[in-house]
């Protein structure tokens, strides 16, 4: 003790006096810190490990897809969304397997991995994507009302234009024109108004998007006259 | 409105390389770096993007059209603003993928890096992954191997991640009969032109008014800068002129490549199969060599009867008919047995029955030629010629630097290039700014070059202009004239002649838009109609663009309908719509244009995409960085 002064030894009774009163709440501090930091870690290594053992699913369903095996791709994608649905590798392989299953005319299966990537999809698109090609199998099948209310739900602004165009689609198919030009002249007008973007690259997509609306409006008057008119005057 | 379908192959094109290509093997820039030195051109979500980032990726740019476009390239492409933007948004595009990949949490695993990157055919040798090339490419690049990886692992990422998007679109297949079967559909119009010839006579043009037409617009009567040059073309092929090949460089080569002018042993010789499969049992075996041993004993009774009894009994379709013959051959090209057996029998002898993946062979040597040295006399004006080849490339490839910098250094003459090469300067006649060009002047460097500001007012050497492979030329203007406005007389009748064409035009197109208002008015019917004719959505042939929307955006709910727009060449068309004709429901070409409608919905939906991509990480870009020109 001799080593200390007067006043340091003031200083160090001071010290013991203010962690008698704080200390346990500082070790309390302290110790919630480090779980936490090490609990993060512990979270960022398992979704680590999560994210690779998904990928090398996801890098089997490619290739399966590449091969148009439509049987092993859905299974490669049930297991994504079964064990790996904390990942996006769920919805992305989703996404492709209902890919192959429509190419396959396996559409019971192909509108099931629709349904899921459509309510459960991370990325917001992903579910606007697979309502949209969730509607078109639909559609096919001659579903209108089911594909109807599938697009019913609001999508993304930016595609909204693609929704339009389907419910157009579908309007046409079921005899509804004047329903299907409405959908038609709507899209337009969006598509036209993104079509002022300063980027090239849109400007380019929005004038080939327009003229691919303006040609099925074009067409629903075209069909509903009768091929081979008489001139009358 | 047409244009999608015209432009859909290059669109699909574009699209495509952007969703296929390995952007790392292309060099493009997407590896986001930490590097904080330089200013930024543009700012993707929190990273940036830097001018030398830019500047790189332009360099690549050119490099790759470099490549594509060879002596049409012109570095001042890329100078354009619509061309900087154009890479810029490239670089943007694959900088919003690789954030959205990374967010995403996606991963590459060191086995698929592993499989990509041996499957790269690049990288392969005989079909086979090469290190060595694999480490010549990355060095190439200027990478380490560690960085060219982290690049392509990313690169790899975006794919996963744009594959369920541009990949796999789903289209309904009413949804793309309905645009389909409207580009197939045709509608028969006949049309009549208002031409302005008709209106010309009436057309009265006073002086005045062309006078000041002329002032204002005189650029238009200007007589465009010209010169005269002179100029020295180095090629490779007048080099080799220059070069002698003496006889103890031809005897050198001829004693350095033995092998080359050896012609080694080849054979003739016909056969008789009886197929055998590979894995046949003993038994079966043992029946085929019955027969085989028959034959062979027929044949070595009558040697003459080979032919026939090829002819019979052979299975080998391609020589049974032939008499078994196989023509010549050398060795390694026949399976080992048969070969064996071939090189070891003489001049029309018979061989035992031989057994191959094929079966059983009874085999008869019908020709051999030993292995020939050819004598140097047979082949001494190929090596003389192959030697030449070679010293003239090479003395071009030693020339092109010296040619640059004697052109450069006595900007004055061309006299030094000229007499070092052997080169005769030559003198052109009045080149005219704008006008085609005759060779060399058509190559589009040269031509910038000769009404360069240096060329012309200093009369200075053009820089050394590639204009193919192995051929350069410089020019040095000797005349100039510049650009001269035409006294307002000389051009009086132009002056005139415009002004009439112009008013003329605009007359025929007032009648013919007052005759459109007529007919559609149900004003009698008076246009002399031409013949009819039917046109066809997807390829309106021999209409101006405004003509066919005009015509198939018409409500064709009652015909006929009169339609109207301006002519190519002047004057203003008519036309009366008198039939839509519907596609056909099995026309072929439905099933292509359905094709070509999913990839239009895939590129709709990828770019949407894309430009949510947008509102997540904010994209701006310094516009006045992109638009400057680099400085020097």
């Amino acid at each position: 003790m001799a080593a200390y002064d007067l006043e340091e030894q003031e200083q160090i009774e001071e010290l013991k006096t203010w962690w008698k009163q704080h200390g346990n709440r500082v070790t309390a501090i302290l110790c919630v810190v480090v779980l936490s930091l090490s609990g993060w870690q512990v979270w960022t290594w398992w979704q680590r490990t999560q994210n690779v053992q998904a990928a090398q699913v996801f890098s089997q369903l490619q290739q399966a897809a590449g091969q148009g095996d439509a049987k092993r791709s859905r299974e490669l994608a049930g297991t994504l969304i079964e064990k790996f649905s904390g990942t996006r590798y769920a919805e992305m392989g989703a996404m492709i397997s209902a890919k192959v299953l429509v190419d396959g005319s396996d559409t019971k299966n192909a509108r099931a991995q629709f349904e899921w990537v459509s309510n459960n999809a991370y990325d917001k698109a992903f579910r606007d994507l697979a309502r949209l090609r969730l509607a078109s199998v639909l559609m096919d099948e001659g579903q209108f009302d089911e594909a109807l209310v599938t697009l019913s739900q609001e999508p993304q602004a930016e595609f909204k234009p693609r929704f339009l165009e389907l419910t157009g689609d579908i309007q046409a198919s079921r005899g509804n024109m004047e329903g299907a030009k409405l959908a038609y002249e709507q899209a337009t007008t969006l598509v036209s108004k993104s079509e002022a973007s300063v980027d090239t690259e849109s400007k380019r997509r929005a004038a080939n998007y327009r003229d691919v609306i303006l040609a099925k409006t074009d067409g629903l008057a075209a069909s509903s006259v009768p091929t081979g008119g008489v001139e009358t005057k | 409105m047409f244009d999608t379908v015209r432009n859909n192959r290059r669109i699909v094109q574009g699209f495509l390389a952007l969703i296929t290509l390995p952007f790392a093997m292309w060099g493009v820039e997407s590896y986001i770096s930490n590097d904080s030195s330089g200013a930024e051109i543009a700012v993707v979500g929190d990273t940036k993007i830097k001018e030398h980032e830019f500047q790189q990726s332009l360099r690549e740019q050119g490099e790759r059209m470099q490549q594509q476009l060879r002596e049409n390239f012109d570095p001042k492409m890329l100078d354009t603003p619509e061309a900087r933007r154009t890479v810029l948004a490239s670089m943007v595009n694959q900088r919003l993928l690789t954030l959205a990949a990374k967010d995403a949490h996606l991963a590459v695993s060191d086995e698929a890096l592993a499989q990509f990157i041996a499957q790269v055919p690049v990288l392969q040798d005989n079909g086979k992954f090469s290190p060595e090339r694999y480490e010549a490419l990355v060095s190439a690049r200027g990478m380490s191997k560690e960085g060219f990886e982290a690049r392509l692992r990313q690169d790899m990422a975006m794919q996963q991640l744009v594959q369920p998007v541009g990949e796999a679109v789903v289209v309904a297949k009413q949804s793309a009969a309905r645009w389909a079967s409207v580009q197939l559909e045709q509608r028969t119009v006949a049309e009549y032109r208002v031409a302005p010839e008709a209106f010309i006579k009436q057309v009265k043009i006073d002086a005045d008014a062309a006078q000041k037409f002329y002032e204002a617009n005189q650029s238009k009567f200007q007589l465009p800068e010209q010169v005269k040059v002179e100029y020295v073309v180095l090629d490779q092929e007048a080099l080799a002129q220059q070069v002698s090949v003496s006889e103890a460089d031809i005897e050198a080569r001829y004693k350095a490549h033995p092998e080359r002018y050896t012609q080694a042993e080849t054979r003739r010789a016909s056969h008789i199969l009886l197929v055998v499969a590979k894995d046949a049992s003993d038994a079966d075996i043992a029946k085929v060599e019955t027969k085989a041993k028959e034959i062979l004993s027929q044949v070595k009774a009558n040697p003459k009867t080979f032919v026939e009894l090829a002819k019979k009994h052979s299975q080998d379709p391609g020589s049974a008919q032939k008499g078994g013959d196989l023509e010549w051959f050398g060795k390694g090209m026949m399976v080992k047995p048969f070969e064996d057996a071939v090189f070891s029998l003489k001049q029309d002898q018979i061989s035992e029955v031989v057994r191959s993946d094929f079966g059983l062979h009874i085999i008869r040597v019908t020709g051999i030629k030993a292995e020939r040295v050819v004598p140097l006399g047979e082949v001494r004006s190929d090596i003389a010629a192959e030697v030449k080849r070679e010293a003239s490339t090479r003395k071009f490839a030693e020339a092109v630097d010296a040619f640059n910098n004697t052109v450069y250094e006595q900007p004055d003459t061309l006299q030094p290039a000229a007499a070092q090469w052997k080169l005769v300067t030559q003198k052109s006649d009045w080149l005219r700014k704008g006008d085609r060009l005759p060779a060399p002047f058509d190559n589009p460097k040269l031509q910038a070059a000769i009404f360069a500001a240096d060329a012309t007012s200093k009369k200075q050497n053009t820089e050394a202009v590639e204009l193919a492979p192995g051929k350069m030329a410089a020019a040095r203007v000797i005349e100039h004239k510049a650009a001269t406005v035409q006294a307002f007389d000389l051009v009086k009748a132009v002056v005139l002649q415009q002004m009439t064409q112009e008013k003329a035009n605009e007359l025929a197109i007032a009648e013919g838009e007052a005759k459109l208002a007529a007919l559609l008015k149900g004003d009698s019917d008076e246009v002399k109609w031409g013949a009819s004719r039917k046109i066809l959505r997807a390829a309106p042939q021999g209409l101006p663009r405004d003509a066919a929307t005009a015509i198939f955006t018409a409500n064709s709910a009652a015909l006929p309908v009169f339609v109207g727009a301006k002519a190519e060449g002047g004057g203003y068309t008519l036309y009366k719509l008198t039939d839509v004709i519907a596609a056909e429901k099995n026309d072929p070409r439905l099933a292509m244009l359905s094709q070509q409608y999913a990839r239009l919905i895939a590129e709709e939906d990828f770019g949407s995409w894309m430009s949510g991509l947008r509102n997540r990480y904010p994209v701006k870009i310094r516009e006045d960085q992109v638009v400057k020109k680099p400085t020097e």
